[in-house]
Order: C-alpha cells, then structure tokens, then sequence
C-alpha cells in the first residue's frame, strides 16, 4: 500500500480557510456595502408598549434638507401585504409597518429615507406620534385571563395556540386524548416532584446587528437584496412574493455575516420595506440595525413556563412525566416563531426511557418583541425542565444525581428508539457520555472537593446535566420551507473544484470542513477547492444555515454531487487510461488504475479532456458539473453530559464558575478544532442565560434591559477554561456519520449550571432556583433561607 | 415608578400656594425648563432638556393642574414627548401647616418609554428625585430671598 | 464643518467632516477602512476598538475631531509587507474567531494589551479583552490566540 501524498483531512484541525479575509478586514458585511445613488433609512419606532395611533405628523422630518421621503405604516401597506409566517400555526395579521395599533415597544411605525444615516435619524427623531396608550399585558398567565389588555381580539385571551397535548395516549393530530396510562403512572408513584420554572427570556445578541441593502433596478426589472441573515433562499422567496416579483427576478446575497444565533433566520419587516422602498423610488437603499433598535426589533428567544411533574419509584425509577408548557411569544408570531416552543415537547422525553409522558403547549401574545429561534431553540429549554426535575428526584431521595440518571436511560440497544412524544433518536450510548463525563471531571475526588470547601463555611455546589439534541433539520414533511439541501460540485477545466452550498454558514467554518470533505473526495489539495454560498445567483438552490444542519444535510448534499461529478470524471479517465472506472484510484491530484500509478493522469489532464472531449466517451456529455439535492430520512440526536462546579460568595451572593467540564457526541467530526469552537460558544450563550443574561420588562410593557449598559453579556471573565471530551457514537442517516453540533453547547450547560447553584445552596434548604443566578436573589436566599414548609433541611 | 417627598416652607400655606401657581417662578425653577405657555385655563405647555445617563435631548409637554383645593391640595399632571421617547405622570401635592410655616407633600407616579426607558431606566428614578428637590428647594429659596 | 488631518496607518488623511461624525464613522465611510466594525452604541462591545497614538481607543466614542492629529492604526495597518502580526497569525492558528465582526476590534484591543504585558497569565490576558464582547467563541479560543503571539514574541 501507498501513502498517499496528500494525508486524509476528514477529522484534522484543519485551520480555517475563512479567517485571512477576516483578520485583516477584508471581509464584506452588509454595512459595507456601497452604491452610487444609495440612500439611507431609518425607523421611527414606537415608545409605547400597547397603544392606538391617533396621529403621525412627518411635516418636520419631510422638511428636513437631504430627506428624499417619509413613509407611514398606512403608506407601507399600500405596498406591502401583511407578512408571511414559515408555519401553519393559525396567526394574527402583522404589517411591516404598524398601522393604527402597535403592540411592543420598539415595533417600526415609519420610515425615513435620506442622504445618509445622521440625516435619516434626525429625520425619524422628528417624526411625532400622538398614541392613545392602552394597557399593556407583560406576564404571559396573566395575559391569558385577558386582562389588562387583548392585542389580537381574533385570538380570544391573548391565546396564540390553545393547549395542544403531545404524549403518551395523545392521538397524532392531538385531537383524542387517553389519560389512562399518565394517571396510572402517577397512581403508581412513590414519590412525586413538581416544580414551576421558568426558562427566561434572553436576547440573541448577534455582534453584527442586522441590516439590508435592497437595489432594484427599473431598466432590469430585477432586485438584488443583500442581507444579514442565515437563509438568503428563504429571503429570496419572500421577497418576491412580497414585492410581486417572480422569483426569477430577485437575486439575494448574504455576505459576510455577523453571527446569527437564530434570530437572522426571520425576514423582518425591515427587509421588505426597504425591498418595497427600492422598487417604488427606483433606488438602492440601506438599513443598518443600531444596538438599541436591535435589542428591541430582532426577535428574542426562550421565555417559556413549564409545570413540571414527575413521578418516580424510590429506587429513582421514572415512571411518568408531566410538563405544561406556557410560552410567552410576545406580539406577533414570526417566520418559525409558534413552531418552536413545540421542539420542547417533543423533546420531553430527554436521554430516558420514560414509559408515560404527557406534554401540553399553549402559546400566548403579550406586548413584548416577538419571540423566535434563538441557538437551540425549543430543545434547550427541554433540557432544563427535565433536567432540574431529575436533579430535584436526585436530591429527594438522597442518591448521586450521575445515579438517577443512569438508572432512566435509553439503552443502547434500543435504538432507533421512539419516544413518547414521537421523537425518533437515531443512535446513542448516554451511559457512555456520562461515565467519561464522571471520568474526566474526577466527579469522586470533585464531591470530596466541594465537602471540603463547604467544611470551610464556603458554598460550593456541583450540578450535572445530561442532553439529548435534535440536529440536522429536515425532512421536508416537518419544514415549510422545504426540509432538503443542495449542492453543486464543478470540476473546472484547469482541474481545481468550484463547490456551491445551499447552506448559508455565518461563522460556522464551511468554506474549510466542505472543502476537507470534498479534497478527500477527489485527492486533491485543498487550496484547489473554493466552496460559494450566499449568493441565489450562484447558489441555485438552498434552505440554509439553522437547526445545525450544515453538516448532517449539507455536507450530504455536497458530498452527493462530489460522487456523482467523480461518477463521470472517472468515465473520462477510464476511456484516457483504458481502463474500467472502477479499478480508478483519485490519489494527491492524480488518477490512476489500482496498482499502477506510474501511468496516472493528472487531474487537470483528465478535467481539460473532460471539457474537450475528443473523442467523446459514448453515452457522456461534456463537461464536470453535477448538482444533488439530499432529502434526510430524519434528524439526528447528538448528545452528552455536561458538569459544572460553582461557588456563592456568602457576602456578596455572587455565583462564580470553578469548573466546567463538557462530554460531547456528534458522531464522526470533519473538524474538531471548529467543533470545539461550536461547543464553546454554546457552552457560553447557555451559561451566560444561566449566570447573568436577563431580560427585564416593567408592567407597562418597556425593556429595561434594554442596551449593554444593562443586558448583560458575557465577557472573557465570565468563564473558567472549558475543559472538553468527547464519545463517537456515528448516526447512520448520512455517509459521514455526522450528526451536527452548532447548538448543543446550549443544552446542558444552562441547567448544569443551576444544578450546582441549587446544590451550593442546598444546605439552606434550597431544592430550586429560578435563573438567572442574579448575586441579589442568591443574597437573599442565604440572608434568609425558604422556610421548611417550602424546603427543609436534610 | 413612584416617587415622594416632602419639602418645608418658611410662609403660610396661603403664600405657599400663590408661590405654587406663579408659572414665572415654576418656569424658573423646573431644571431644564425654558417657559411655560398657557394654552388654556390650568393648562400650559413647556419645553424641557433632559439628560439621563448616555440619553439626553428635548421634551415637548403639557403641564395641567386639576382638582385645586386652595390653599390646601392640587393635581399636577405632566406629560412631555421628544426624541429619548415620552414621560408621563401624576402628582398630588399637598399644603399642610407645619409649626410656622407649611410643609408640602408630594405623590407622585410616572412612567417613561422609548429610549429613555431603555438605557436611562437604572438611573430615571435618582434623576426624577433630582429634579423635584431642585424644583422645592428652588422655589423655597425664592420665598426666603423674598421672590416669592 | 470642521477640518480635520490624522494619520491612518501612516498615511496623512484630511477631510471635511460634521463636528458630530463619530472617529469610526469617518474610518468606514470616509475612508472606506471597513475592517472597523459597530457593534452598539453605548460603547461596550468594542468591535470598533482602534489603536489612537498606539493606545487602543473605541472609535464609536470620540468624534473625528477629536482625533485631529493623531495617529490611527486600523486593522488594516496591522499587517506589514504582507506579513501578518503575531496576533493575526495568533487568531487563524488556534480559531480565534467565528463570525469574525468582533475580530478587528479584539485583535486590536489584544495589540494594547501585549505592548503593556508581554507575558500576561490566562487571568490578565482575559481582563485586558473584557471591553470586547465576542457572542460566537466563548473566548477561550481567543485566549489561546493572543497566548499564541505572546509566546512567539517570547521566543524572539
């Protein structure tokens, strides 16, 4: 056997192909984007929380020099159909520009179109709004009595979806339910824990904020539309169809975009407007998101109550569960907004083989920013609701949490394994995850080192978590948008490889794990490959980057039009070698039969004869250029356990993290120093939410946390080095049997984190926390410890 | 947001109260206040600059006094709108006898939004409790110089 | 208007600008120095962190006036007859970055940092970039990078 020249880069720390571009500042974000004639827009937005318009008065801004034009809400509908929703979820009408009604502080109400920003913000500042203010409604079960305020009076109580079931004895449309088996579970029990918790509201925070540049050119009838978002196909869509534009006529571009988290997968109001706007001035125009119109105009995400039953034998056996999920999506339902929250029920089932389950969902409107995916999206908020609830059994029957766990798991034989809410998990070995998570964190020596400190009067805890992910979304039976990614792979006439993705990677790495992927493939450099995506132009086809599918349907796709373009390039390399294809080995840029690589082609040889085929291989058409679409099966279920050591200061109640140690599987990696990048920034956003994210609204509807002066994001100090590890348990749903990992980092963490607070302060008495562990609320649980009715010390 | 204090004055109620109503000397003493111009019977408009924390800029409002009881209680409602977003309250103020001289309560409540609310809302309430002991005190010192 | 002369990455630029023209906004829309990011306005994310007479300075809070004579070094100044600085090369090594807008403004901020401690510890090293948030990374990579061109310095 022959080494091959060019070493295997499937699974190498390949550095990133991105980065030159990045660190020099070279990349192009929207904000970057010029055009000679190019105006500039800005947003009056609404102060008030719930109010009726009585009046818009434009005249001061319209005055104002360098002004072109201003638009109302009512002049905006007269171009501008009330916007799309990505599901079926029944759905009150939503303008791009509010008009008569707004509903959250910060919804757009007009717009200025001007010489340039300073000018256009002037303008908007001088826009006035004369508002009857109603009564604005801000806590979701309050909202659902009706009182004080109802925003769509098409939905009775504020009620966006009324209870849908999931579970055991539920009927797949929902519409038949069958208690017998939850009841029995629960009649059964030995012991019951509930608890009412609250997965709060965070802000995505993108450092990018949003921003479009529409151009629509008369002469050419057509749009181009660059935008800081994770689907430019799906933007694409709506815009035509928004603008009556065929789809043939608008061209969408995400460039270089600034982190996304999920909250830039929504087409916002502002993308239509200035879509709409450029159409009707025949102009190009601008919209850049300031961070104070971000944390009010880009959707947030959580903000979910869960009551959560959960009945158990002694000998920590889980015998049924209960979670009544209240989901607070704020004024409107957005793109996937009203489909989210239902990724918790289905997820309720976690890493355990629950024989009763029963989840039930109601969505309510209240007068905040709508809510949307935000990086997880649904499965964390699962996560640590069952999570605490097995970490509160652990603690009411005195057993290690690792023990509880490991008594409830899926086991490794049982999969494919159908849970109770109908999730299908392809693959998994928990147990696995667990004991080398128990391993590399010395969880043993880690108990004795908490005892220790806390011998000292310190408060220390440790909290364990496991999780189950859902990656890889698609098929399309579950997405609106389609569920399937494409790809197209050219082998060009010098023998380097032009690739293009229907995923839309913004910061995720794909121009360096596909063309891994792809030089694996051909045995070729990977310097010889260019992966395109973002552009509809060049990109013909594509959903996008979310729900960490890059890799599991992405990377599929890729690798289907690889095989097919090779299929045909080793038909022409048969008929220059004389030989069959398949003895043909693609080697360190060279083709050759088995066993004879003294008579190899180059790889440019045979891609120049490819596209100068003389003479023509009988049945083949010239040239190397294929294009796959990969329709997955299912989604794939990455999973893990995450521990996590923290200390409360007893003065001060500040929670400081000592350690945290996370075990990950995705299944075969492509790239493991871009996975443990992944994992990290997951790992950040989860324990951020848990330690110091938080998002404040007062009764009348205003954000208080409402810039970084008082949102608190995570910095470098936040955080202890992460320590990472991880099994390999490969799903079988695609060739590289990969499952997908830009999101779990979100899963575990949040509730490991409260699991430790809990247990640091479990001498108090302590068995539950709200997040976030803000040091004044822990202040005072240690000033004045819950009463025993409540609690009780062990 | 709910703010009170009580402010002492060296003269009776009576003297008190004219001083309440003279708009010259309220215009004088609101912190940022330019004039107050009558637009109907206890109704005036005003322009006011305000900062708060990184926010600063100008309202526009109303200033009207309602329920007046002289010499011994009044209403004063407020609403003002600019670029930061919009303030709007409510204060009931009364005069009590207090040894010689009266002794002035005030009540009130106010709410704010826009950006103001957003990025000031930390600080609105010192920055409100600021401004209303400048405003008595200023007017407690004109009594004193003999303004009043 | 008001005239304006400052060095950028060595070279004299004048120009004409709005008294309120923020330093950053000149950067990018005058000078088309885009590598300078905004990432809020209230001056705590420091994607626009640039370096003002060699110390690092967030150019969304000083207006272009006030920059009026001094020397500005962008991103784009920081790589030298097409060799990259320490930390650039730092950064790509050990996947400093994601998304990459905050990467400018940390490299940046990282510059001052190892020109004031040339061997900072873990600690110091993440206190010196606590004025720059970074949402994709969790920072630990970044770390590591600034490490990376600390060590190398060393080594020299």
């Amino acid at each position: 056997m022959v080494t091959p020249v060019l070493p295997k880069l499937v699974g190498q720390r390949v550095k990133r192909r991105e980065d030159p571009r990045l660190i020099q500042g070279r990349g192009t974000y929207v904000d970057d984007i010029k055009i000679a004639g190019m105006q500039h827009l800005a947003f009056k937005r609404s102060d008030v929380a719930h109010g009726r318009i009585r009046a818009i008065d434009t005249r001061a801004a319209e005055a104002m020099e360098g002004v072109e034009a201003v638009f109302t809400g009512a002049q905006i509908a007269e171009l501008l159909a009330p916007m799309p929703i990505g599901t079926s979820f029944p759905s009150p009408p939503h303008r791009a520009l509010a008009v008569d009604v707004v509903r959250y502080g910060g919804e757009p109400v007009a717009v200025v179109v001007a010489r340039d920003r300073y000018v256009a913000r002037d303008a908007a500042d001088a826009i006035a709004i004369d508002y009857e203010i109603l009564p604005a409604v801000v806590d979701p079960e309050l909202a659902m009595t009706g009182k004080p305020a109802i925003l769509h009076p098409e939905f009775e109580n504020n009620v966006a979806l009324p209870p849908l079931p999931n579970g055991t004895g539920v009927s797949r449309d929902g519409k038949t339910v069958d208690d017998s088996a939850i009841d029995k579970a629960f009649a059964e029990a030995e012991v019951v824990i509930s608890q009412r918790m609250v997965n709060h509201r965070v802000v995505p925070n993108t450092m990018e904020p949003r921003g479009v540049v529409a151009h629509y050119e008369p002469g050419k009838e057509s749009m181009t539309i660059w935008s800081s978002t994770q689907a430019p196909h799906i933007l694409k869509t709506m815009i035509a169809a928004m603008t009556g534009l065929g789809q043939h006529q608008v061209r969408a571009i995400a460039p270089e975009v600034g982190g996304g988290f999920g909250a830039k997968i929504n087409i916002y109001g502002e993308d239509y407007v200035a879509a709409a706007i450029s159409k009707r001035l025949g102009i190009p125009v601008k919209w850049v998101e300031d961070r104070s119109e971000a944390f009010v105009a880009t959707t947030h995400g959580r903000d979910l109550i869960a009551y959560v039953d959960l009945a158990a034998k002694r000998d920590g056996r889980v015998l049924g569960l209960k979670m009544r999920l209240i989901a607070d999506v704020g004024a409107y339902n957005m793109l996937l907004t009203a489909a989210i929250p239902t990724l918790t029920m289905m997820m309720a089932s976690a890493t355990y083989d629950i024989p009763a389950i029963r989840a039930t969902l109601t969505e309510v409107f209240t007068n905040k920013t709508p809510t949307d995916a935000y990086r997880g999206a649904g499965r964390p908020e699962a996560t640590y609701f069952v999570e605490r609830a097995m970490d509160m059994l652990a603690r009411e029957l005195k057993m290690d949490p690792a023990d509880v766990r490991r008594k409830n798991f899926i086991r490794p034989d049982k999969f494919p394994f159908t849970t109770q809410t109908g999730a299908v998990y392809d693959s998994g070995n928990y147990e696995a995850a667990l004991d080398r998570a128990l391993e590399a964190a010395n969880w043993k020596q880690l108990k004795g080192a908490r005892d220790a400190a806390r011998a000292e009067g310190r408060l220390v805890g440790l909290g364990l978590s496991m999780y189950v992910e859902v990656c890889g979304f698609g098929p399309s039976s579950g997405m609106a948008t389609g569920g399937w990614e494409h790809a197209q792979v050219t082998v060009e006439r010098d023998g380097r490889i032009t690739a293009v993705t229907g995923v839309s990677p913004h910061g995720q790495g794909n121009e360096t794990t596909f063309a891994q992927m792809l030089a694996d493939q051909f045995g070729v450099p990977l310097e010889h490959i260019t992966i395109h995506h973002g552009d509809t132009a060049v990109v013909k086809q594509g959903i996008g980057t979310f729900g960490s599918r890059s890799q599991a349907v992405g990377g599929t796709a890729l690798h289907l039009a690889g095989a097919r373009v090779k299929a045909k390039m080793a038909r022409f390399a048969a008929e220059l070698l004389e030989a069959h294809e398949e003895d043909l080995v693609f080697e360190s840029g060279t083709i050759f039969v088995r066993g004879a690589p003294a008579a190899a082609k180059t790889f440019a040889e045979v891609a120049a004869y490819a596209y100068v085929p003389v003479p023509l291989p009988e049945g083949l058409e010239p040239g190397l250029s294929e294009e796959a679409f990969f329709e997955p099966s299912n989604m794939t279920y990455p999973f893990g356990c995450h521990i996590a050591m923290l200390e409360i200061d007893r003065e001060t109640g500040e929670p400081r993290l000592l350690k945290f140690v996370a075990v990950d599987d995705a299944g075969n990696l492509i790239n493991p120093l871009i996975v443990e990048g992944q994992i990290h920034g997951g790992l950040a956003q989860g324990i951020g939410q848990a330690l110091i994210e938080e998002t404040v609204y007062d009764q009348s509807g205003q954000l208080l946390t409402g810039s970084f002066l008082d949102y608190a994001l995570p910095r470098a100090t936040d955080f202890p080095r992460f320590e990472l590890h991880n099994t390999v348990t490969p799903t079988p749903l695609n060739p590289f049997g990969a499952k997908g990992i830009g999101e779990a980092g979100t899963l575990g963490s949040t509730p490991a984190v409260v699991c430790a607070a809990v247990d640091a302060l479990s001498e108090l008495g302590v068995k539950h926390i709200d997040m976030m562990l803000r040091p004044e609320k822990l202040w005072r649980i240690i000033g004045t410890p819950p009463a025993p009715a409540h609690g009780g010390r062990a | 947001m709910d703010i009170s204090g009580t402010y002492l004055f060296n003269a009776p109620p009576r003297q008190v109260w004219s001083l309440l109503m003279d708009t010259t000397a309220i215009a004088r003493c609101v912190p940022g206040c330019r004039e107050l111009r009558p637009v109907g019977p206890d109704r005036y408009e005003t322009e006011l600059s305000v900062a708060v924390a990184a926010i600063s800029g100008d309202f526009k409002g109303t200033i009207e006094l309602a329920d007046k009881l002289p010499p011994q209680s009044y209403k004063l409602i407020v609403s003002g709108t600019g670029r930061p977003g919009f303030v709007r309250g409510t204060a009931t103020i009364t005069l009590a006898p207090h040894e010689s001289g009266t002794a002035v309560q005030v009540a009130a409540s106010a709410n704010a939004g826009g950006l103001i609310a957003r990025v000031g809302q930390r600080l609105l309430e010192g920055v409100a409790r600021m401004m209303m002991d400048r405003f008595y005190q200023c007017l407690a010192s004109q009594l004193d110089s003999g303004q009043g | 208007m008001a005239q304006v002369s400052i060095r950028v990455n060595g070279r004299v630029r004048k120009g004409d600008v709005e008294p309120r023209l923020l330093l950053a906004h000149f950067l990018r829309e005058h000078l088309n120095l885009t590598g300078t990011h905004v990432g809020c306005d209230t001056s705590q994310c420091g994607a626009c962190t640039v370096l003002i007479d060699g110390r690092s300075a967030k150019s969304c809070t000083i207006f272009a006036v006030q920059a009026d004579g001094c020397d500005v070094t962008t991103i784009e100044g920081l790589a030298r007859d097409g060799q990259l600085h320490p930390l650039q090369e730092g950064f790509w090594e050990e996947h400093g970055l994601q998304c990459g807008y905050c990467t400018p403004g940390m490299i940046m901020s990282a510059v001052d940092l190892l020109n004031d401690n040339p061997t900072p510890s873990e600690r110091d090293i993440r206190e010196g970039i606590a004025g720059n948030f970074c949402r994709c990374t969790g920072y630990q990579h970044i770390v590591n990078a600034i490490q990376y061109a600390a060590n190398k310095a060393a080594r020299k």
